[in-house]
């Protein structure tokens, strides 16, 4: 990732290793990858499927760039992301929708999508502060917890009137809905919140004396208590700020895509903007790229059954298969002896 | 044995640690190699050893030539080697870390062979017992009967006396006499102490910059030795220092406050420390403003859960803690740190840096307060007063030993009433050390409190108006400096409390 030329042979060894993949899953490999990478942008509604991936992608991605910024492994945030949707599913059924004004209403929604993140974050953080659990192990078991609410919801005290079903709970109010873009339901209101989110990051990272003091806990945990910095304190805050982004993004998926509480509304955005952000080594401007490629190939995906009667999850199988040789690519220099720069 | 380094050539990055070194080693003979901080010493015993490789060169053992030796071919042909932190595994039992490594055998005739052996050596232990409940002393002793037990014929040993008292250095000696005696094996002490060389050795390399510069025998004239060590002005300032002769010259310097008449800094009355791992019992004892304080004793004998718990680190378990007048008892390391307490690790990178973050970046997070920009002020304190490396950007991971302790003395708040310091030279060049101490006096002398230990009793003579004295984690003795000898330090680092009479 140091030069554009090595990145790019990194990838084609990527590219090489997914068509090995697809040639022994017995799938036409070169159209598989056309319509993998084309489903994505080859129309105005592929590029709306497209961006409606990338909001939770890319808001995550800035979130995971503060826990990293910390030396923390929030793997956490689907949890984070489904504790958003359910604190703003929740505050959106308290209302009258014909009595209260919409703005204020989403604005609330959202806000209470970020503090369930934050919240849920902070227990992994607590956990891992004062209990001397490692966020790993508390993350996953809380992505677990988190699923579990949100099923209990929607099977029980949320559940449609008449009938509790998988499909999720009543819909929300038209008021109550982020407005549309060109005709279609989704919204595109989320991609600038995930934009400035991303900014915002990024300055607090690397423009104040809280990123500093961040990246001084990631360094050496014991010298940043000795010389007063409270790691534990800046570890949560780190956590609180990671959890309430991802809130975030699951309070723009229920106002803004699925306009309710569905079971899995994470949709593993969570795990895969782990990917994103690890695949570009933590690198924050190639961060909103390396969301943008995943989201092209969430979106190519769902074509995949359609265009060629594959299987979706084999799009996972790619996933992994091309993010995998891509960071040994790159870490194993790989890259640079065939792009010829190496040192 | 015969053992003889040919041309021995080893580059890190733009450092040449060893540059074309070439010695035989004879026969029955126990070899010093000596030399300041990186004078290459290490890396030519850890390519002895084979771990690491050379660039250049060769070793040949026995007239046989072996270029590439890793550590289990080295093993083989005898080359044993005793590093500086014993190289064991404390969770696994005595009679595991022993027989690791060497021959497979069953659990009993492990054990069977390890009372054996050790018994011809003069060691005692249970099989049975975890490494971790060791002294570093016995598990020294254990890493050499391992490497005597799997038939090392050359015993290389890296600053085998730290951290071990007096009297137990005359037993590992003793046992180094009658190993050297045997058979025609060979033993090298590694050691930046020119009296334990001069009192073991039948010869005596100097190593400097990379390279063999001097080779003697008895009998041994120091002032030459250490031209040969230093080069001839700067072994003229630290003669006395290098020479183990500090006492003599003894700074008990002219700032010395009358204890007895300053105020009280620190006050523990039936203070304990705990931490996770241990404890300590209750003591008693006032700290004065102004004074500086030696703690002396053996690895693991408590002085480090004391220091610890003076600055904050540890939890007091009962009895009061009153350090300027405040109650510390329960008390978060924020409150000791407001309180003007301050701790200076041993461990400068592990502990006290942050390697990967550059040199001004350590100065605004030590100093959030400072106004204007920050360059200037890194300029001002951490260039011209403490004499870090004028590089801002370059990361702390870069700087030398000397160099971290710079860093790490700026960041010594002024406004600090209370420094511990945790063996605040260790493995520093003359002229580190020198600054270091120079520093600390300035703070006494502006009304701070200085502790701190050494593993160097001569040290604690030296620079110290007060000793104490850990033993079999407590405190064993509180001294005044004046009138003790490293002879009656020892006995109290060891709990030989009742005077020999004579």
């Amino acid at each position: 990732m140091t030069k554009p030329p090595r990145a790019l042979a990194a990838l084609g060894i990527a590219l090489a290793a997914t068509l090995g993949v697809l040639v022994l899953a017995q799938a036409p490999p070169l159209t598989t990858l056309a319509v993998l990478f084309g489903g994505g942008i080859d129309s105005g509604a592929a590029w709306m499927k497209t961006l409606s991936a990338f909001i939770p992608l890319f808001l995550c991605a800035s979130a995971l760039l503060v826990t990293y910024a910390a030396g923390l492994w929030n793997i956490g945030v689907e949890g984070q992301i489904t504790m958003g949707a359910i604190f703003a599913t929740g505050l959106l059924r308290l209302p009258d929708p014909a009595a209260f004004p919409p703005v204020p209403a989403l604005a609330l929604a959202l806000a209470g999508a970020f503090c369930g993140g934050a919240l849920w974050a902070l227990l992994s953080g607590a956990l891992r502060v004062h209990g001397r659990v490692h966020e790993l192990f508390s993350g996953l078991g809380l992505n677990f917890a988190a699923t579990g609410v949100g099923l209990w919801l929607i099977l029980g005290p949320w559940k449609r009137a008449g009938m509790a079903s998988l499909s999720g709970t009543e819909p929300l109010d038209e008021a109550f809905r982020l407005p549309g873009f060109a005709g279609k339901p989704a919204s595109m209101f989320g991609v600038l919140v995930a934009v400035a989110a991303f900014a915002l990051v990024v300055w607090l990272l690397r423009r104040t004396d809280w990123g500093l003091k961040l990246a001084a806990v990631r360094q050496n945990l014991k010298a940043a208590r000795l010389i007063g910095l409270s790691p534990g304190r800046r570890m949560l805050e780190a956590m609180a700020l990671c959890g309430g982004l991802a809130g975030l993004a699951g309070g723009l998926l229920v106002t803004g895509l699925y306009h309710r509480l569905i079971p899995s509304i994470s949709g593993n955005f969570g795990y895969t903007a782990i990917l994103a952000v690890l695949m570009v080594s933590l690198a924050p401007w190639a961060v909103p790229l390396s969301c943008l490629f995943f989201a092209v190939l969430l979106a190519g995906a769902v074509q995949l059954p359609m265009a060629l009667e594959l299987d979706s999850s084999l799009s996972g199988v790619i996933q992994g298969v091309l993010v995998l040789a891509f960071l040994a690519a790159g870490r194993l220099g790989l890259g640079a002896r065939f792009s010829g720069d190496g040192s | 044995m015969d053992v003889y380094l040919s041309d021995i050539t080893k580059r890190y990055g733009r450092i040449l640690a060893n540059d074309g070194v070439t010695v035989a080693l004879k026969p029955g003979r126990i070899h010093g190699l000596l030399g300041e901080n990186g004078a290459g010493k290490s890396t030519l015993m850890r390519v002895l050893a084979g771990h690491v490789a050379c660039d250049r060169g060769f070793v040949e053992i026995d007239g046989e030539r072996r270029e590439r030796l890793t550590p289990a071919t080295a093993m083989a042909l005898g080359l044993g080697m005793l590093s500086q932190d014993p190289l064991d595994f404390p969770p696994l039992a005595v009679w595991e870390n022993f027989t690791l490594g060497g021959r497979p055998r069953t659990a009993r005739k492990a054990k069977a062979r390890l009372i054996e052996l050790s018994g011809q050596l003069g060691f005692f232990f249970r099989p049975d017992d975890p490494v971790s409940r060791l002294t570093v002393a016995e598990r020294q002793q254990l890493e050499l009967t391992r490497l005597i037990d799997n038939d090392a014929r050359l015993l290389i040993l890296d600053e085998p006396t730290t951290g071990i008292s007096p009297a137990q250095k005359d037993v590992l000696f003793g046992i180094l006499r009658d190993f050297a005696a045997r058979d025609g094996r060979i033993v090298i002490l590694v050691t930046h102490k020119l009296a334990e060389a001069e009192e073991l050795c039948d010869e005596i390399l100097v190593m400097r910059q990379g390279r063999l510069v001097g080779r003697f025998e008895p009998p041994y004239d120091a002032g030459t030795l250490l031209e040969t060590m230093f080069g001839p002005e700067a072994a003229q300032a630290a003669e006395p220092e290098i020479a183990g002769e500090a006492s003599v010259v003894s700074a008990k310097a002219p700032e010395t406050v009358r204890t007895s008449e300053a105020a009280p800094l620190a006050e523990l009355s039936d203070a304990a420390f705990s931490d996770e791992k241990s404890a300590l019992p209750p003591c008693t004892l006032t700290i004065r403003t102004g004074e500086i304080i030696g703690v002396a004793g053996v690895a693991g004998g408590g002085q480090e859960l004391f220091l610890r718990g003076l600055a904050g680190l540890a939890r007091v378990r009962e009895g009061e803690f009153r350090l300027a007048g405040m109650r510390m008892r329960g008390r978060g390391l924020s409150a000791f740190l407001r309180a003007g307490a301050h701790f200076l690790p041993a461990s400068r990178m592990e502990e006290g840096l942050f390697p990967g973050l550059s040199l001004a970046d350590h100065a605004r997070l030590g100093f959030p307060d400072a106004r204007g920009d920050i360059r200037d002020f890194f300029s001002r304190r951490f260039v011209d007063r403490f004499h870090v490396p004028n590089q801002p950007s370059a990361p702390a991971l870069s700087l030398s030993g000397g160099n971290q302790q710079r860093l790490l003395l700026s960041l010594i708040p002024d406004s600090t009433r209370l420094l511990v310091a945790e063996s605040p030279t260790r493995g520093l060049d003359m002229a580190s050390s020198a600054q270091v101490w120079e520093h600390f006096r300035s703070l006494a002398a502006s009304g701070a409190t200085v502790i701190f230990s050494s593993e160097d009793l001569d040290e604690i003579l030296a620079r110290s108006g007060r000793i104490l004295v850990f033993y079999n984690r407590r405190l064993a003795a509180d001294l005044p400096a004046a009138g003790q000898t490293v002879q009656s330090l020892g006995r109290h680092m060891t709990g030989r409390t009742i005077p020999a009479v004579a």
